[in-house]
């Protein structure tokens, strides 16, 4: 999953660089205030478990979902984590029961905001 | 569908297209001077909290449960601008087209006619996403805005009593339509890529409208409302999501909510002593030319100089430093100085 998640970010910042040269690995690494080594290894797989924290900045950077990269480095954010935490069973129950919907269905669930009479 | 995210109104379409997405924000920012002269862009302070209006029904105005919707605070004489993010579509290398209509108190602020839940294409009534970024105040005249000032309703200083006879309805409403899918993926091929109710209870708080905060208009501002580039065949008019946006006096948000609103903003005399920044924003294409009907409308100054009052914090200023925006607005640009 890893892998994957290393070959989908260089694919993408390549992309980005084609018309932007501020997505090269080093000037990205630059703006997350890490280690072009470090990022490279990112995006080769060799470096399987980059922090929380340095997804949410490339998602940022790259302007992709961070729950989707997240995903895909095979984590889960820390405040999805603190909402099941606090009640387990019944986030478990829901996830376990929706876990083959469509995503519209899915979408229904969570609570809309009541449009009423103007 | 609408959900309320982190202080911010998410539009969803999933009938139209599974990643048809529109987040609307509304954020706090200096009220610039209402003094003749033509401001730039003020920064983006920080953003409103929102709160569904059905989490306090007992303790706002059951004509807040009625319209239903959301709620924010503003203190008096506050501004606001509202930002619009429509989210991209990776694959096509595009964000998501959206028509969006804006009303304060039920007049629209981009014609200045009365609230219609329609689109309408000769007289341009709406702000296309992602072409228009932001939207900070009526248009007045083509290029020109007046921004969005909260004022108590009842007093004569919004834009709806003066144009509009009888009951009030303040706050803002917004109604937005995607783009259909057939018309996006034809418009922007895709690129390669890797991958209850519940009875109302009535208690202590009445509707007055020392609570309830309609929209005046404030100084004026550059800012263009940018054409809707696209034909109107190609808007999925028959699916549509809308929200009544309260806006609630701040004194009586924490009654309702018991949360603290936000302090009062920096005023525009206090922001420029810093030499912080202003903005400018320009971008390509034609833009809506204003109908008169906002042109005419008195500011919030003026009405108050007829009441013989003085607005206050409202003394001009020089405005130093001004930074140009790049044509071709990112959603990820920022407007906001470092505070």
């Amino acid at each position: 999953m890893a892998t994957q998640f290393g070959q989908f970010l260089r694919q993408r910042r390549e992309e980005l660089k084609e018309t932007d040269s501020s997505y090269s690995l080093r000037r990205v690494a630059e703006k997350i205030g890490i280690e072009p080594s470090y990022l490279s290894k990112i995006e080769r797989g060799i470096e399987k478990s980059p922090s929380e924290h340095v997804v949410n900045q490339l998602a940022a950077i790259l302007g992709e979902d961070p729950d989707v990269l997240l995903a895909m480095a095979g984590k889960i954010s820390t405040d999805l984590a603190e909402i099941i935490q606090k009640r387990p069973q019944v986030f478990a129950e829901l996830i376990r029961a929706a876990k083959n919907l469509p995503d519209q269905s899915v979408l229904r669930v969570v609570r809309e905001v009541r449009d009423g009479d103007w | 569908m609408i959900t309320l995210e982190d202080k911010k109104l998410t539009f969803r379409f999933p009938d139209v297209h599974p990643k048809a997405c529109l987040d609307i924000s509304f954020l706090r920012t200096l009220r610039i001077p209402d003094d003749g002269e033509t401001y730039p862009l003020p920064p983006g302070l920080d953003t409103f909290p929102l709160e569904h209006v059905d989490d306090h029904m007992s303790k706002v105005p059951g004509s807040w449960l009625k319209h239903g919707g959301v709620m924010l605070p503003m203190h008096q004489s506050e501004a606001m601008w509202i930002k619009f993010s429509s989210h991209q579509i990776t694959e096509r290398r595009q964000a998501y087209p959206f028509a969006i209509k804006i009303a304060a108190g039920k007049i629209d602020a981009v014609s200045g006619k009365p609230w219609t839940s329609t689109l309408n294409f000769d007289h341009q009534n709406y702000v296309v996403s992602p072409r228009q970024p932001w939207l900070d105040g009526f248009c007045v005249e083509e290029g020109t805005i007046r921004q969005f000032v909260a004022m108590p309703l009842g007093e004569g200083y919004t834009v709806e009593e003066q144009l509009v006879d009888g009951a009030y309805t303040g706050g803002l409403q917004i109604q937005v339509y995607p783009m259909k899918r057939e018309a996006f993926e034809e418009r922007y091929p895709e690129k390669q890529d890797p991958f209850l109710e519940q009875p109302y209870v009535f208690y202590s708080i009445v509707d007055t409208p020392k609570l309830s905060m309609g929209l005046g208009a404030g100084g004026k501002m550059k800012q263009e409302i940018k054409a809707d580039p696209y034909e109107p065949e190609e808007w999925a008019l028959e699916t549509s999501s809308r929200c009544f946006v309260h806006l609630a006096n701040s004194q009586a948000w924490q009654a309702i909510t018991g949360s603290k609103p936000p302090t009062k903003p920096l005023s525009a005399a206090q922001y420029s002593d810093h030499k912080l920044p202003w903005f400018d924003h320009y971008s390509e294409g034609p833009n809506v030319t204003c109908m008169d009907i906002l042109s005419g409308v008195k500011s919030v100054n003026e009405i108050a100089e007829t009441k013989g009052l003085t607005l206050l914090e409202n003394d001009s200023v020089d405005v130093d430093r001004v930074i140009k925006l790049r044509s071709k607005y990112d959603t990820d640009q920022v407007r906001e100085g470092e505070f």
